[in-house]
């Protein structure tokens, strides 16, 4: 593990998310500020510089999300003022023919152009995640009224008009951690996994189905995570719960042949095949690197912790990083030694 | 390569221990993965229960600092580093060809002698390229790129370990069953140098060298390692040493060492065992002579010369706990007493049978669990060679991968297949390997190649890669427009080919329809629709057709045609239509749409009024698009004095225009309407219409001239 770099200060209140762009070149952020704001990298010395930022709810903003870039340089932003947004970046020439960043109290140094205004939950929208591109473009969508809504766009070059395509109620309890995450692969069509509530579940939904899977506890789940199939012959979802477990489930569709109206059979079924409770405390954040290799969880012990498949597919800690103060001679030691800071 | 598996990030934002008065607060921490290269952000959020208010006491906070800290899991490869890993890629691919071109032959063809050999000398070039590495990051040259990230005593370790693998398990095709001590002599000679030079020069710099307390640990050991020469030198200065029964002994004993047999001495095998024996038959004649010798004349002023010659004339005898103790005493390690025993205890022995005689000796000695390098040796030496690779894979994640990537054809790993398993041995070694390179988004071509190598799960992950390498078709340079010019894009290029060559056209297509949308943003519509249609993107391609025919709606004929042109040459391309659809379709009358502005702009009337009832001849007209060209028409049909319209192509227009009528009054207008009312600023359907009015009553003129004209 070695520090790469800092933004000393990001916000003017806490960042709610951090979100990287297709490449990683870019980092939108968002914060209770009611701000987001897009840094740009700069590869040759590693460092972040503000290249957008801007005004862009009436309260805190929740999450952030990218659209693929096939669609064109697309964020998604949820929003305690109980509505999703899409921001587009305007393009250089445009940007120069019209005015930009339509939204009241912006700044006019933003690029980015409020496209559409989603404002059909009816409690605060706490996660928003664009669809995997071969669905078109499309996001998900889920509130505290513990409604995962689904909008598609009706026309793209514009980005004007979006169709709430689907409404799943995912459960009725108030105060849970609500999470979703999108199943990356093409071939199960559309499946989203979502969490809600306190019931410890986590349902894979898709838009004629919806199956509870993983379920042993009684806390509540506060983050899901999808990770990308890459070649693997099973799904791999990862739960983050306030009972401070993080865990890796397989999970396998169910049977194509199901005979019509088998349900059993054509239900998706997981299995646990790691539970780690090293943060000892509430697990806010899981999340799957690209090729779904390294988990990264994040919890109330203050450390965001890694995990990576060994041999055999056995899971095992890869490391951890925190933000309290060195304790003892040794650890000052090793940061002496690997704390490279570019910034 | 390994970094701190618990670091703690630069500025801290609390004090040890008391992270729990932040979550108090309403506060955690979160991160999120970057694509780029595995690295990570961190920053602290509201816990995810609390809805934050202003009121609540996140207050504690919101005066400070907001940082976002940034991670990687590796570091990143970067000086000598890099070029071993850029370089050692060559030996990887042309090994990887090879395995490439197993497909094509029988099963079984990997195995054959010439291939093995083949994989041999390839394994050999490997070595050979650790070996120049090691030297040169032994010299103590100025290093103007900055220290470097492995020390000459990491390049050591791969050389020995590398060398090792190739002497047990690569013997020279034929040579498989041949006996092995000679190549583990020479393998431990070259790495583990003892006796010293240094003490070499030291002893043979005396008058007496056995008066010299190194003396009979240097030339014992000189021995066992079948060092002859210096064994040679040393045994002569005996010759010189006052009692006479020494003198005799080492006159015999020096023509035993001289003369012990080797196996690259014989051409069979049986005349080696042979020989060995009749020379083992004069070691015990020695040893004889030996035990002849009275007690008492045994010693000399300083030691007991015989104990040592004893010990000496023990080895060659080989006798195993004489070898064991000898090696013991002089600091050597179990190897040392492996590859003895392969000298002197049992000269034949082959390769299968060398895990036997490890095991026993490990029993006794064994190796050292703090030293990775040792345990891979152990590991070798044992005929594990799946545990050599999972402690190679703590050594250097390089090492493991390459092994793991012989050991599979040799099939010395895999045998058996897990069902169950995605993933082979072999490819769990490349793909860390390939996870740790990925730590450095510069070296993607290097990275993808190794994913590429592996089955299905490498190859999806090297997808996920190939996607993500930044195009840069954003970044404007010189240097970019340059090499624009030549319609070939940088790094878009590489990615392509990089597709074609690993056959991974689905990735292919995704990154064009990506620079594609790039390509549409920066207004180079033509670059954009070749890689529309390169990625067979017909919906895309619609697209940035309509882009350009916007440019007509928002900045009129002139701008619209400039980019027209960009597209024409795609459009040519796709002349002889394979059912792709309107997108094509669009896309030509595009083309043709711009051209008839050409003609406009030129005056050349009747070539315009031609081509307006070649497109509509031809249908490839959208119906949004009638309106538009209908009202182009009228300046052509009120020209004079010559008719430029034949009667019944303006009847064919006529129709054209009675259609819109019709289909907007039954409430199809924003059909065929849109684009001109769009055209007209602002103007809705009943200005649309109050211009086709327009067209019709230029049309019925036109008819009235035709009357006239036909009349006259």
């Amino acid at each position: 593990m070695i520090q790469t770099g800092l933004i000393p200060n990001a916000h003017g209140d806490l960042v709610t998310d951090a979100s990287y762009d297709f490449y990683g070149l870019r980092l939108a952020t968002c914060s209770l500020d009611q701000r987001i704001k897009i840094w740009q990298l700069d590869e040759a010395n590693g460092t972040w510089s503000t290249e957008d930022d801007w005004k862009a709810h009436d309260a805190a903003v929740s999450k952030i999300s990218w659209a693929h870039p096939e669609f064109g340089s697309i964020i998604a932003s949820s929003s305690f003022d109980r509505t999703v947004k899409v921001w587009e970046q305007a393009a250089p020439a445009a940007a120069a023919d019209q005015q930009t960043n339509a939204n009241a109290g912006g700044q006019s140094s933003s690029r980015w152009i409020e496209r559409a205004v989603l404002p059909d939950a009816r409690g605060t929208v706490r996660m928003v995640e664009f669809a995997p591109h071969h669905f078109g473009l499309k996001l998900a969508s889920i509130a505290s009224d513990s409604i995962l809504r689904i909008h598609e766009c009706l026309e793209q070059p514009s980005l004007t008009s979006w169709q709430l395509v689907e409404e799943i109620d995912v459960q009725t309890v108030a105060d849970g951690g609500w999470c979703l995450s999108w199943c990356k692969d093409r071939y199960w069509g559309e499946v989203i996994a979502a969490g809600c509530g306190t019931s410890g579940t986590i349902k894979t939904s898709t838009a004629v189905e919806t199956t509870n899977t993983p379920s042993s506890t009684a806390y509540a789940i506060t983050s899901v995570a999808w990770a990308p199939l890459c070649g693997r012959s099973y799904h791999l979802i990862a739960t983050g719960g306030r009972d401070g477990h993080v865990r890796i489930w397989k999970v396998k569709p169910g049977s194509d042949d199901a005979a019509e109206g088998d349900h059993e059979a054509a239900k998706w079924t997981a299995a646990s095949v790691a539970d780690f409770d090293h943060h000892k405390s509430a697990v806010g954040r899981v999340e799957w690197n690209i090729t779904g290799t390294v988990l990264s969880s994040a919890g109330n012990d203050g450390r965001i912790r890694l995990w990576k498949a060994t041999a055999g597919n056995v899971w095992r800690p890869a490391g951890s990083v925190g933000v309290e103060q060195a304790t003892g001679e040794t650890s000052t030691q090793t940061e002496n030694k690997d704390v490279d800071m570019d910034t | 390569m390994s970094s701190t598996e618990n670091l703690n990030l630069l500025p801290p934002l609390i004090e040890s221990g008391r992270f729990h008065q932040l979550v108090k607060a309403g506060q955690t921490i979160s991160s999120s993965f970057s694509p780029l290269d595995n690295s990570f952000s961190a920053f602290i959020t509201y816990a995810n229960t609390d809805i934050p208010s202003k009121e609540k006491e996140t207050k504690s906070r919101t005066d400070e600092e907001q940082p976002i800290y940034f991670s990687g899991i590796d570091i990143v490869p970067s000086s000598e580093r890099r070029l071993f890993i850029t370089d050692t890629l060559i030996i990887f691919a042309a090994f990887n060809n090879l395995l490439l071109s197993a497909e094509n032959h029988p099963v079984g063809w990997l195995q054959d002698d010439n291939q093995v050999k083949l994989m041999r000398k390839l394994a050999i070039d490997y070595v050979n390229f650790i070996k120049e590495c090691w030297v040169h990051a032994s010299q103590p040259i100025p290093r103007p790129e900055g220290p470097l990230q492995f020390s000459s005593d990491h390049y050591r370790s791969l050389y020995t370990c590398f060398s090792l693998f190739v002497v047990l398990y690569i013997p020279e095709p034929g040579y498989d069953l041949a006996p092995v001590g000679d190549e583990l002599m020479e393998w431990l000679n070259i790495h583990f140098i003892e006796p010293s030079t240094e003490e070499g020069d030291h002893l043979s710099a005396l008058e007496k060298p056995w008066e010299d307390e190194s003396f009979w640990p240097y030339l014992t050991r000189a021995i066992l390692r079948g060092l002859t020469k210096s064994s040679a030198f040393f045994l002569g200065t005996l010759l010189r040493h006052e009692s006479e029964d020494l003198q005799r002994l080492t006159t015999t004993l020096e023509s035993l060492v001289g003369n012990q047999p080797r196996l690259q001495e014989f051409n069979a095998e049986r005349d080696f065992a042979f020989s060995f024996r009749r020379w083992k038959d004069k070691v015990k004649a020695l040893r004889i002579e030996m035990d002849e010798i009275p007690e008492d004349r045994r010693f000399d002023e300083f030691d007991n010369w015989w104990d040592r010659l004893s010990n000496i004339v023990g080895i060659l005898e080989g006798r195993f706990e004489v070898i064991k103790r000898v090696c013991e005493d002089l600091g050597g390690d179990w190897k040392e007493v492996c590859v003895a025993w392969s000298i002197f205890v049992d000269p034949r022995m082959q390769r299968q049978h060398l895990p036997d005689v490890v095991s026993q000796v490990l029993g006794d000695t064994p190796p050292d669990p703090t030293n990775l390098e040792d345990m891979i040796h152990a590991a070798l030496f044992s005929g594990r060679p799946a545990e050599g690779l999972r402690n190679a894979s703590q050594l250097d994640r390089w090492l493991a991968a390459h092994l793991a990537s012989i050991m599979a054809p040799l099939q010395l790993i895999d045998a058996e297949d897990d069902e169950d398993a995605d993933l082979s041995t072999r490819d769990e070694h490349v793909l860390s390997y390939a996870d740790y390179l990925h730590s450095d988004p510069a070296l993607w071509r290097v990275t993808v190649e190794y994913m590429y190598s592996c089955g299905d799960v490498g190859k999806d992950r090297a997808d996920e890669i190939l996607l993500r390498v930044p195009l840069r078709l954003q970044e404007q340079n010189f240097e970019e427009i340059k090499i624009r010019a030549g319609d070939v894009v940088g790094v878009l290029k590489d990615v392509n080919q990089t597709c074609f060559q690993h056959k991974r056209e689905a990735v292919r297509r995704s990154v064009c329809r990506i620079a594609a949308q790039t390509l549409v943003q920066k207004k180079d519509y033509g670059l954009a629709v070749s890689y529309c249609i390169s990625a067979e993107d017909w919906v895309g391609l619609g697209s940035v057709v309509d882009r350009v025919l916007d440019e007509y709606i928002i900045n009129g004929p002139q701008i619209f045609s400039q980019y027209a042109v960009a597209i024409a040459p795609s459009a040519q391309k796709l002349q002889t239509p394979q059912g792709h659809g309107l997108s094509v379709h669009r896309l030509v009358f595009t083309v043709q749409y711009a051209h008839l502005h050409e003609l406009f702009e030129r005056h050349e009337y009747q070539e315009a009024a031609n081509k307006i009832v070649a497109i509509f001849s031809q249908d490839i007209v959208p119906k949004s698009w009638w309106a538009i060209v209908l009202c182009d028409a009228v300046q052509l049909l009120e020209s004079g004095p010559s008719l430029l319209f034949s009667s019944s192509s303006a009847s064919f227009m006529l129709q054209k225009l009675n259609e819109i009528f019709v289909r907007t009054s039954q409430g199809s207008g924003d059909d065929y309407l849109i684009v001109l009312s769009r055209k007209l600023k602002g103007g809705g359907e009943t200005e649309a219409l109050e211009n086709l009015r327009g067209v019709r009553l230029a049309l019925a003129r036109y008819f009235a001239r035709c009357t006239v004209f036909s009349a006259q």
